[in-house]
């Protein structure tokens, strides 16, 4: 929202100013009616403690985050890029391997990685798309915009976007009105379209999204995106293979399914090809999707290219694929498998955040600039034991954004996480993203599970701005 | 179409959302009477309401044999226990919990205006301050649920398709109506109860007292009364209200199986209203109908089981398309 010397950007003066004239009073009654929306809506995540399930709704701040569309569209375009270079990774580890044989990856990182599944060699995915929908974090440096990771296996967060767009809409509808901001509302429809496009038998498909049940942290999501693209909302006791063909349990019957959206992780999809123990998924659902009578997004197997070590190499496959440059760049990583990155790691812990590969949800991280000097030697500990299981990456100076805290108007480091849906023919990105704040003062972590929020995230053509 | 579990979750709602407001309905009245009951019909009265209720009262007279012993603890305690208590599987905020579990589930099946109607409600009861309420009045509190949820019910009226969704989550309602209402006339008509007070008291709950007096008499009469609430058929608490209207959801849900043969379900709905009928013709005594209740009761409860085996739980080999 400003210059490095704290004058209001152009795209913001409107927004700025409207702030600068409203009361604490004023905005405390903005910040009320939001979050009061967000509570009558049940718009909650599930937090599963050691003794009970309690729900929260996720923290919003009132002050919109905005961009001007120009720096979208770099964003739109690098994000473009990097998926369609993924998928053709993606392809190629499961088919011909040739990325691996030319040295661009490791052999070691894409088959020793818990996420790379032995089952899906061979396996042709509709249209050679194996990920529709995927969430990338992107941060903002000194240098520009760069992608912090890529979530490829069940990107969540879509409808805390979109609901923090509707209820800004409400608190604020004059001075949205005023600055023509790009819309994200169309998310479901285009989800839907993106979905029913890979399915060559059918002109009307029957898509389901598979969640794992209403005790999951997301499942308001699960359950907000069924119901905004009119698909059903399953779980695995309601469906069943037959024949190589899914159905599910309606009640004049059992009916096809073409489409399964799924929200559940590989591990627990089918008991049969994955985790016997699973109860959450469908015994048999693998192998209906192998022979190609029913549609799975994203496809198994794709976590392999969200590996935090494997991100390092993204750039590299673009280059490989795509002949191209990467719009989007990098986070400068470390991986800790090589002896070098070891070492780098061990003797800068301190300047350094180090990542599980595997690791989600701010979880299993270590943020050196702000760990004690305990948290760091049990860290440098972990690292020695099983140095390929980590990354590290230089504390980046992110962005801020200006948020309503405790009566105050102060900054705070942001991220937005766009998201991005692959049809058979089509790439629609969302102009717009979760926008995700580290509500504590001097955090950089900005997950909800640790204690981060959300804002939305306007962005604005500056030249077509209403007067 | 309509997904088995999805279905299950309408019905079972229906069913919570009855049962709430039957404990609220029969509280309200009773939290209402307190100033200027005697306390000997007080006690009777909460005696009564636990066994319409089935549920265990949190002290045990019929253990003891103790009738006295619902006049040690005070109101406000049994009030509490059935409306806030957590520990109560079948307190109001519990069925209220319980129903708005099943509607996150629904989400997608579900308008919007719905949901947050049922969501503000479900907010209201678990922020109240009970002992506020109580200060206010006794029964502001049942009173205030039964508000809401006949506003909740009207939002659903208003707002809801008749399909299959619709149509599960009334069947829900009218079979919970069923189960309670025979478990609330099977306590009422106990023949030593014949204090036509208490018999007011069971019409005026079953918001049936005005069309009573219009229909037969100002004056009380038990056997008259009862049967009023079994067989009359514009009463929307009458067991044969409730029947009929299970009759046409079932036809409605699935027409095929109102035909010959018929589905297990309809036969059941189907043996219920004849069973209301014959004891209608058969001008009972009390104690007749009692035995006749419980036989009812029993039915009831097959039907129940009946419509989970044949829409929502049933094997798959059943549902495979021919």
């Amino acid at each position: 929202m400003f210059h490095d010397d704290r004058t209001l950007r152009t795209v913001a003066e409107r927004l700025g100013t409207a702030l600068n004239n409203a009361t604490p009073e004023q905005l405390m009654q903005l910040q009320d009616g939001v979050r009061r929306q967000f509570l009558h809506e049940g718009i909650t995540f599930t937090v599963i403690g050691k003794e009970e399930v309690t729900e929260q709704i996720i923290p919003i701040d009132c002050v919109p985050r905005v961009l001007t569309a120009s720096e979208w569209d770099h964003i739109d375009q690098g994000l473009r890029q990097r998926l369609r270079a993924i998928n053709l990774f993606l392809k190629d580890i499961y088919h011909e391997g040739w990325s691996l044989r030319d040295g661009i990856v490791p052999y070691e990182l894409v088959l020793g990685c818990p996420q790379y599944r032995m089952e899906m060699l061979g396996t042709k995915v509709p249209h050679d798309i194996y990920v529709s929908v995927c969430g990338t974090d992107i941060v903002r440096t000194r240098d520009g915009f760069a992608v912090l990771e890529d979530n490829l296996r069940v990107p969540s967060g879509v409808s805390y976007m979109l609901a923090c767009r509707a209820a800004i809409k409400q608190a604020m509808p004059r001075l949205y009105r005023a600055h023509n901001v790009r819309e994200v509302l169309p998310y479901p429809g285009q989800l839907y379209s993106q979905l029913a496009s890979l399915v060559t038998w059918t002109q009307s498909p029957r898509i389901a999204v598979l969640t794992p049940g209403r005790y999951n942290s997301a499942y308001y999501e699960h359950a907000f995106l069924a119901g905004e693209m009119g698909a059903e909302l399953v779980e695995g006791r309601d469906l069943v293979v037959h024949d190589g063909l899914v159905y599910m349990r309606t009640v004049t019957g059992l009916k096809k399914v073409d489409v399964i959206y799924r929200r559940v992780d590989d591990d627990f999809l089918d008991p049969v090809t994955f985790r016997n123990d699973s109860l959450l998924g469908v015994p048999g659902l693998f192998h209906a999707y192998r022979v190609g009578n029913v549609v799975i997004a994203n496809a198994p197997g794709t976590g392999v290219a969200d590996d935090k070590a494997l991100y390092a190499y993204v750039p590299d496959l673009i280059r490989y694929f795509l002949s191209e440059e990467p719009i989007l760049s990098n986070v400068e990583t470390y991986l800790c498998r090589t002896t070098e990155g070891l070492t780098y790691t061990l003797e800068n812990l301190d300047k350094l955040v180090v990542k599980e590969v595997g690791g989600s949800g701010g979880y299993g991280m270590l943020v050196g600039p702000h760990a004690s000097a305990k948290e760091k030697k049990d860290f440098a500990e972990r690292l020695r034991t099983d140095p390929s299981n980590f990354i590290s990456q230089p504390t980046l100076a992110l962005s801020r954004a200006p948020c309503f805290i405790d009566g105050k108007v102060v900054p705070r480091h942001v991220d937005v996480r766009p998201f991005v849906l692959q049809g058979r023919k089509e790439t629609w990105i969302a102009p717009g993203g979760l926008c995700r704040v580290a509500l504590r003062q001097g955090s950089l972590v900005v997950n909800s599970s640790q204690g981060g929020g959300c804002k939305d995230l306007w962005v604005i053509n500056e030249e077509e701005r209403n007067s | 179409m309509m997904l088995a579990r999805a279905a299950g979750d309408f019905y079972w709602m229906g069913r919570y959302f009855e049962r709430a407001e039957h404990t609220a309905r029969l509280l309200d009245y009773h939290l209402a009477h307190l100033v200027d009951t005697p306390a000997d019909v007080l006690a009777r009265g909460w005696q009564l309401l636990y066994a319409a209720l089935a549920q265990p009262p949190p002290i045990s007279p019929t253990e003891t044999g103790d009738a006295e012993a619902f006049l040690v603890p005070d109101a406000f305690a049994l009030a509490a226990h059935l409306i806030e208590d957590t520990e109560n599987p079948d307190a109001i905020i519990q069925s209220w919990t319980k129903a708005r579990d099943n509607a996150k589930q629904l989400r997608p099946w579900l308008p919007v205006r719905v949901w947050t109607c049922l969501n503000d409600g479900f907010l209201w009861l678990r922020d109240c301050d009970f002992t506020e309420y109580w200060a206010q009045g006794p029964n502001r509190l049942p009173a205030g649920v039964v508000d809401r949820l006949r506003h909740l019910s009207g939002v659903v009226e208003a707002r809801m398709s008749r399909d299959n969704a619709w149509r599960f989550l009334e069947l829900g309602r009218f079979v919970e109506r069923l189960q309670l209402q025979t478990a609330l006339l099977r306590a009422w008509s106990n023949p030593s109860n014949k204090n036509s007070q208490v018999w007011a008291g069971l019409l005026e709950v079953c918001a049936a007292y005005e069309a009573y007096c219009r229909t037969c008499s100002m004056v009380i009469q038990p056997r008259q009364a009862l049967a009023f609430l079994i067989a009359n058929p514009e009463v929307s608490r009458s067991l044969s209200f409730a029947t009929r209207s299970v009759q046409v959801l079932l036809s409605d849900i699935d027409p095929a199986g109102g035909r010959y043969p018929r589905r297990a379900p309809h036969r059941r709905a189907l043996r219920l209203a004849g069973a209301i009928e014959t004891n209608l013709h058969a001008s009972a005594e009390i104690a007749d109908t009692q035995e006749f209740l419980g036989d009812f009761a029993e039915e009831c409860r097959t039907l129940h089981d009946l419509i989970i085996a044949e829409y929502i739980d049933y094997p798959l080999e059943q549902g495979l398309p021919s």
